[in-house]
């Protein structure tokens, strides 16, 4: 008797609760984002800003789940902004807009017991389409020996087909090389293995922990990627459904032109202009 | 109303609704299904069945799907998932033989021969190691084992080898299939051990009244009545191990390769990919149709084996029965 007696109470309390919930959170616009995982450490930074300056205006509801991911939410109207952290492609339904909202670098890494200092990018297109197949000291003075152990990151992700066509001069990673899920596994799966060779966001590589590769002899860092010398430059975009109107125009607006998204940005990521 | 909800129940209602609740069990199971397989339809459209069957390069496949516009050609359906089909029925073979031999010769020493302070904490332990998340064992494999492999165990030799075949990072068929075996062994010892434990003593004592050596007394007598629950035991693991999937994608390399046998040791190293962690790897494409689609139908034969399993399971059991104490 008491347990049903309960269970209805609880039941009560929940239904209760479940009608007020959403009508006390209508007074606020809500922005949904969705979409790629390297951007979100950024966007969600942005959006926690946004909201302090607007308090009780606007909401916030980000999802990741890969740039792919955000390009089909958002053309099925699913979100009202999308992120992506590669330049738009043929294959991307009609009618999205970009709006690119910062730039990273992509940078090369090995484990750090393998010091490589330069790469060419033909060298490093031979190693990343899988003609190099063995270490010597003529690439870069790398002290491994042995076969080279190129790590990848998955089909869909953008870091990878970025990486594609602003490194490997349009060729492509073929699908021999293990394919990491994310930067963190990838960067775990480089700094446990002597002779590897992968590549990551410049936030993450300059977290530590792993050898970064120059590029032509251009160091991969924020310095030479604003001064637009190093090659792996991408972009974030936030991308809508025609132009952005209402509150995600407001939002997106606001990351291209304030001083405090500036701010942000350029702590770890770059400014587009 | 509230108060009509309090007073007791009488027999119909409670009656209809027990009925309610479980009806509707089936009926997820059964809408399931259906979803699954609706999504699943496209590639079972274009393939018929080939897509089961070896040829082209899945990867390539894969990609040109995850690439593909909202409206993909025809095309782009074209699927041929052997590898990951190879690689679900090679790591579950592998962990589920090398599981049922260490877990029934385990699960007899607990039982039998142990003394009862070991029993007393052995069953509690295997129990509490059969409920640890995969992926805690997952993480185990990257940080710890993969390395080892990698570094210690595989020559440059073995690399050189197949350098332009297939790369040796250490993630591979043999730490997946050693995790694999290590996760499901819990659950076969637990299920077995219970299973010894209930079987009469007074039918073992009468076999070695009758002459019969004890060693000799116990596998045919209380190893026999248990076999319904040894099949139940393999069947769960079997179903445990065909569905794993952040565990294996994390230490198994992930590269749809099909490791090949003929290359000796080497094959132990070589990378694999099964449905499961082909589902995790590429769960991202989701929303794209084509690559989204083959999720589904990697999902809906997941689904199909685990009927599958169970219904054999059921059949193994029919004529064991004769003896059986449980299962």
């Amino acid at each position: 008797m008491i347990r049903t007696r309960r269970i209805s109470a609880a039941l009560t309390v929940a239904g209760v609760l479940g009608v007020a919930a959403p009508a006390a959170a209508s007074s606020a616009t809500t922005i949904t984002i969705s979409g790629a995982t390297a951007s979100y450490p950024l966007v969600s930074l942005l959006a926690a800003k946004y909201v302090k300056l607007h308090p009780k205006k606007v909401k916030f509801r980000i999802a990741q789940g890969g740039a792919q991911v955000g390009i089909n939410d958002v053309a099925a109207g699913r979100v009202t902004v999308g992120d992506v952290s590669r330049d738009p492609l043929a294959s991307d339904p009609a009618g999205l807009v970009f709006y690119p909202i910062a730039k990273y670098a992509i940078c090369v890494i090995t484990n750090s017991a393998n010091p490589v200092s330069n790469l060419t990018p033909s060298q490093l297109t031979a190693i990343f389409t899988g003609k190099t197949r063995t270490w010597s000291a003529a690439l870069g003075g790398a002290t491994a020996t042995g076969t080279i152990d190129v790590i990848s990151r998955q089909q869909g992700a953008g870091v990878l087909s970025s990486f594609q066509t602003l490194v490997l001069e349009g060729k492509k990673i073929p699908g021999t090389f293990p394919e990491k899920i994310s930067e963190g596994q990838l960067k775990q799966a480089v700094e446990s293995d002597p002779s590897s060779i992968g590549y990551l966001s410049n936030y993450q590589s300059e977290k530590g922990g792993v050898n970064t590769v120059a590029v032509g002899g251009v160091a991969c860092n924020k310095a030479d990627a604003i001064s637009g010398q190093y090659p792996g430059v991408a972009r974030f975009y936030e991308v809508t459904k025609g132009r952005a109107t209402g509150a995600a125009s407001a939002f997106i607006g606001w990351i291209s032109k304030s001083a405090a998204a500036r701010k942000i940005i350029s702590t770890q990521w770059i400014p587009v202009v | 109303m509230l108060k009509h909800l309090r007073d007791p129940w009488p027999d119909h209602r409670a009656e209809r609704t027990l009925g309610a609740v479980s009806l509707l069990v089936g009926v997820v199971v059964v809408a399931m299904i259906g979803f699954v397989g609706v999504h699943a339809w496209p590639i079972f459209q274009h393939n018929g069945l080939s897509w089961l069957g070896p040829g082209g390069s899945i990867e390539a496949e894969i990609a040109n799907m995850g690439n593909a516009s909202v409206h993909p050609a025809a095309s782009v359906y074209h699927l041929n998932a052997w590898p990951l089909v190879y690689g679900t029925l090679l790591t579950t073979t592998i962990a589920v033989v090398l599981g049922l031999g260490i877990s029934v010769l385990s699960s007899i020493f607990i039982v039998e021969l142990a003394p009862a302070r070991v029993r007393a904490v052995a069953i509690p332990v295997i129990r509490l190691l059969a409920s640890v998340p995969s992926v805690i064992y997952g993480l185990i494999g990257i940080l710890v084992l993969v390395p080892f492999v990698g570094n210690d165990l595989i020559t440059a030799h073995q690399k050189a080898s197949v350098q332009n075949v297939v790369e040796l990072t250490g993630a591979g068929l043999g730490v997946t299939a050693l995790i694999l075996t290590v996760m499901i062994t819990p659950i076969m010892v637990a299920l077995i051990c219970e299973a010894l434990v209930s079987v009469p003593r007074s039918w073992r004592e009468g076999a070695i009244a009758l002459g019969v050596n004890p060693v000799r007394a116990m596998l045919a007598v209380t190893l026999r009545a248990a076999r319904p629950a040894i099949v139940a035991a393999a069947v769960l693991a079997t179903a445990r191990a065909l569905g794993e999937a952040i565990m294996i994608s994390m230490v198994s390399g992930s590269r749809s390769f099909a490791p090949k046998p003929i290359d000796g040791v080497t094959f132990l190293f070589e990378p694999l990919r099964t449905l499961a962690s082909a589902i995790v790897d590429y769960h991202e494409g989701l929303s794209a149709p084509a690559l989204g689609s083959a999720l589904y139908a990697f999902a809906f034969l997941l689904l199909f084996s685990a009927f599958a399993l169970s219904i054999a399971g059921y059949l193994i059991k029919l004529p064991l029965r004769k003896y059986q104490v449980r299962g």
